[in-house]
């Protein structure tokens, strides 16, 4: 991890110095521990606030959009989830490959400072990633803990640790070792229709509508969201269940079958909605009715569901 | 001072319960929020930061405050009645001084009445802190973790006990309700509490030195920052989700809204924020702040230089949330060092 | 005694509408009684609510000597204003204010009063025209420089030809954007016109509304034409909801421009942020 903390800024100097790129979209450290944030380098002053650690979880690829504007090249930091994103916005259409040149990271499980919080792991300086152990370090000393008890826990359940796509790759890859991704949908499948919408409209009647789970998707990137049109609009503001369960419904149908189950969304969820949930439900059952697909894993796919075999399952017309 | 022993706590709020609507921190599918007591609810009060702030209960997130009937040419309006009293129990000190701060804009002239009349069915009961957590800097705003001088009454945990102090006549009238329940408190409560304060203020105190996250003399210092370079490195990564304007137990912001039926109706207002694009965006599709850059900037000014330009008091109280929960980190603590207050 | 929640509108009448363009009407409005909705002074507004659509903030364009009505200029621009367009005598509608500052009358006396106004902006100037004009001793001269793209998209016909030119010690400049079949009058942008025209500034305010683009040529001609910051005045228009301080939409510095505005000398934008 030093190593790769190290060899990150070397490379976004070189493509600066050299002139290839225009601008490095990397992370940088706050003053907490587990604040690594998107930094943008546009000259050698920014390269040295570069960083690689176990905090680098905000994908880089949607800013993209906006960067790519008024930018010949940018170059960006992936690590396997982040370019599952990166291919979904290339399928889409909204991102030109050649203008963007990828450092593909390898990624071994970032950490989740609120599970070491809820372990009493508080008031840290600093968490290194040492094989697969994470060193907390703080005024008393260092302690030494199992890096997998405290990851995200959709890095838990990772199928592409190691970039799909990249220009470059940063580092050695790293083994897959996924837990089973649907189990949480199979328990929710287990239980009754009245009980699992009663479910549900627990979680969305917790939603405040901030929409960071859209804002940070990289499946939501139509240039004029539905929930943002003025006139007329079809999401109203107040804040009632109906409200809350016709954004969820749609922002889930709007991302089916593009959705990389990043797990971006349930991150930066400030309520902690389990959105991966529903969207998981959506990949399974896409599964299991089109036959197995990975969105983001290789943008020349058809998807299924935008397209149409004479042989498809009529599930949803079927009652 | 009186002190109640915690076994007798959900008596206590039961009783509450009995008098108003009471809300207080209640965990539900791992997340603590205030919401309305009922029996059996699984009452948190360890949690500092409820994930939410109780703002809502002052300021909901929606609010009817009229109902139309439209027929033909011909339209009818009427008030609708305000929600009636109702109990705030283990609100933190922060989350009460930022209802306090909310207060100035609502009721100085001309006065939101409709806030007034909300508010003044609340009695607030606060809970003080023992002791911050890491995202805590209250003590720059001259707050004080252990202490609420907002609140109608102030409680403080310790261990066994929590000692309870009415600060006001409103907090007097539901005390005196509560007499069988609280006891009186020994000379050692008064000195106990002192001390509680005094540490969680002190350790407070060390950790935001330690971050340099003194807030002194900010406003003076973004007085001339508006075209300043601050905004371009740090409105960049933001992706103007408002969830820290949302979440921030000062922001005040609305939105006016209908919602009809036929020919019925509701008008409401509902919470907005000066993070989202639409906030300024005008009618005939000009916007004054048209990028996430002058919506930053307009978010910080208006908590450290335009508030309290008005009304004498920073619109932050160091709550921390946005801190914690601002997806890329933009937090307000960096705009406070790059602002960089006067010594 | 219970203060009425200040969002609460009054219902109130249209009984009166006028088409000036066609993409403007004016509107006469009275409580159901027939009385006015309230007093103002020029330069506020009103907020208009047609529920379901919503509500919008609009300067009172009828002077404050008018005791009978109050009267709103509204171009086509969004939701509520599509719907008023639409709407026809009779129609009931929510209303509420005064809100804003107004114009600072006081400092307006004695003085010699230019105002420029472009397109809808005569709508606020209307207000304060005709006050002027009602209370003609208490000002000095009045001249009033007034465009519009085309003859045709000029509102208050009859005031703009027939009433202000002849009222006493008043003059009125009409110019149009280009040439156009069967005007005789000025061509040219309302700027350049303030400019030909050359003003002096010795004793003289200058009130101008009109689109942000205008006004912003004017002041530079103002400017040029010697008018110091303190002497011209304008106003905003900008996203407005609440229209007493409370909602921020409308937040500019340490500025609600729907309280402490929308009336603003130049010297006072100009410590604002330009936000606007
Ligand atoms: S991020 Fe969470 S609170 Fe925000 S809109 Fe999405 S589900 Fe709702
Ligand atoms: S600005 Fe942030 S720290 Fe300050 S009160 Fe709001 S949420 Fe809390
Ligand atoms: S302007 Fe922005 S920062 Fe200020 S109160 Fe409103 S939403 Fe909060
Ligand atoms: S929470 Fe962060 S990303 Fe979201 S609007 Fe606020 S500053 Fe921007
Ligand atoms: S319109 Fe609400 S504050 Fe001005």
């Amino acid at each position: 991890m030093k190593q790769l903390n190290e060899v990150i800024k070397e490379v976004a100097a070189q493509s600066l110095s050299r002139g290839e790129v225009d601008l490095v979209i990397g992370w940088k450290k706050g003053d907490l521990w587990w604040q690594s944030y998107p930094a943008f380098v546009e000259g050698d002053e920014g390269v040295a606030d570069l960083i690689w650690d176990p905090f680098c979880v905000p994908n880089l690829s949607r800013y993209l959009l906006e960067e790519l504007d008024d930018k010949s090249k940018v170059a960006i930091f992936v690590k396997g989830c982040d370019a599952l994103g990166f291919n979904q916005l290339l399928q889409d259409k909204r991102v030109e490959r050649e203008k963007v040149y990828l450092y593909g990271i390898p990624c071994d499980g970032l950490v989740d400072p609120r599970k070491l919080e809820a372990a009493g792991h508080k008031w840290l300086s600093e968490v290194r990633r040492d094989g697969d152990e994470l060193v907390l370090v703080s005024k008393e000393g260092e302690q030494r803990v199992k890096a997998r008890d405290f990851m995200y826990d959709k890095c838990l359940t990772c199928r592409y640790p190691n970039p799909v796509t990249y220009d470059q790759m940063l580092g050695e890859a790293v083994e897959a070792q996924p837990q089973e991704r649907f189990a949480g949908v199979e328990e929710l499948e287990k239980i009754s229709d009245d009980e699992r919408f009663e479910y549900w409209a627990r979680q969305f009647s917790r939603c405040i509508r901030c929409f960071a789970c859209r804002n940070v998707c990289p499946a939501c990137s139509c240039r004029e969201c539905i929930f943002d049109i003025p006139e007329p609009r079809w999401l109203g503001k107040a804040k009632e269940l109906s409200e809350d369960q016709f954004y969820h419904i749609i922002r889930a149908y709007h991302v089916a079958g593009r959705c990389v189950d990043c797990g971006e969304c349930t991150r930066v969820c400030p309520v902690d909605l389990p959105l991966q949930e529903l969207n998981r439900k959506f990949i399974k059952d896409i599964n299991e009715l089109y036959g197995e697909y990975d969105a983001g894993v290789d943008p020349e796919t058809e998807a299924p569901l935008v397209t149409y075999n004479t042989n498809d399952p009529a599930a949803f017309t079927e009652s | 001072m009186k002190k109640i022993n915690k076994e007798k706590l959900p008596a206590l709020w039961e009783r509450l319960a009995d008098e108003a609507a009471l809300y207080l921190p209640v965990e539900e599918d791992g997340v603590v929020n205030f919401a309305p007591w009922k029996e059996g609810a699984a009452v948190n009060l360890d949690v500092i930061n409820t994930m939410v702030p109780p703002k809502h209960l002052v300021f909901p997130q929606s609010e009817n405050y009229l109902r139309f009937h439209v027929e033909g040419s011909k339209l009818e309006i009427e008030p609708l009645d305000v929600d009636g009293p109702y109990v705030v129990f283990g609100a933190r000190p922060c989350d009460v001084a930022g209802i306090a701060i909310i207060d100035k804009l609502f009721l100085d002239e001309p006065c939101d009445t409709l806030y007034k009349e909300r508010r003044d069915n609340g009695t607030i009961i606060s809970l003080g802190c023992n002791e911050p957590e890491e995202t805590c800097f209250c003590t720059s705003f001259d707050l004080e973790p252990g202490f609420s001088p907002d609140a109608d009454i102030s409680t403080w945990d310790l261990g066994e006990y929590l000692l309870w102090e009415p600060r006001n006549e409103k907090g007097q009238a539901l005390t005196a309700k509560l007499d069988d329940l609280l006891e009186a408190a020994d000379s050692g409560a008064a000195q106990a509490v002192e001390k509680l304060r005094q540490d969680a203020a002190s350790r407070e105190a060390a950790v935001v030195r330690e971050h340099g996250w003194e807030v002194q003399g900010v406003k003076e210092a973004l007085e001339d920052k508006f075209d300043s370079e601050i905004w371009d490195e740090i409105y960049r990564r933001c992706l103007g989700c408002g969830v820290c304007t949302y979440l921030c137990p000062t922001c005040h912001c609305f939105d006016v809204q209908d919602y009809s039926k036929g020919q019925e109706g509701l008008r409401f207002r509902c919470w907005d924020s000066c993070m989202f694009g639409d906030f300024t965006l005008m009618a005939h599709g000009e916007n004054p702040r048209p990028t996430q850059k002058e919506r930053v900037r307009q978010r910080f000014m208006h908590k450290l230089l335009y508030y309290p330009s008005n009304f004498e008091v920073y619109a932050c109280v160091g709550c921390g949330r946005c801190v914690r929960k601002c997806p890329v980190s933009i937090d307000i603590t960096q705009v406070i060092k790059a602002a960089g207050g006067v010594e | 005694m219970t203060v009425l929640n200040p969002l609460l509108p009054q219902v109130a009448k249209i009984v009166k509408i006028k088409a000036e363009t066609p993409t403007i009407k004016t509107y006469r409005v009275v409580m159901p009684d027939g009385s006015k909705p309230f007093e103002h002074i020029p330069g506020q507004c009103a907020m208009i609510s047609v529920p379901p659509v919503g509500e919008a903030l609009f300067s009172i364009t009828s002077s404050p000597t008018q005791e009978e009505y109050m009267e709103f200029s509204i171009v086509k621009t969004g939701s509520v204003t599509n719907f008023l367009h639409e709407v026809e005598e009779g129609f009931e509608i929510g209303i509420r204010g005064p809100y804003g500052n107004g114009f600072p009358l006081e400092s307006f006396k004695g003085k010699d009063i230019l105002f420029i106004g472009g397109g809808i902006g005569l709508a606020p100037l209307r207000s304060l025209i005709n006050y002027c004009l009602d209370k003609r001793e208490e000002f000095g001269k009045i001249d009033i420089v007034y465009g519009a793209r085309t003859p045709d998209d000029m509102i208050q016909k009859d005031e703009i030809f027939k009433i202000w030119p002849e009222a006493p010690d008043t003059e009125v400049h009409l110019t149009v954007d280009t040439e156009w079949e069967g005007w005789e009058g000025r061509v040219g942008f309302v700027p350049q016109c303030v400019e030909e025209i050359c003003f002096s500034p010795e004793n003289r305010i200058a009130v101008t509304c009109g689109p942000p683009i205008m006004i912003k040529f004017v002041l530079q001609g103002l400017d040029r034409l010697g008018f110091t910051p303190e002497q011209i005045v304008t106003t905003l228009e900008l996203r407005m909801k609440c229209g007493v301080g409370k909602c921020g939409r409308c937040n500019i510095g340490d500025k609600y421009v729907c309280k402490d505005g929308p009336v603003f000398t130049y010297a006072q934008l100009l410590n604002m942020p330009p936000e606007y």
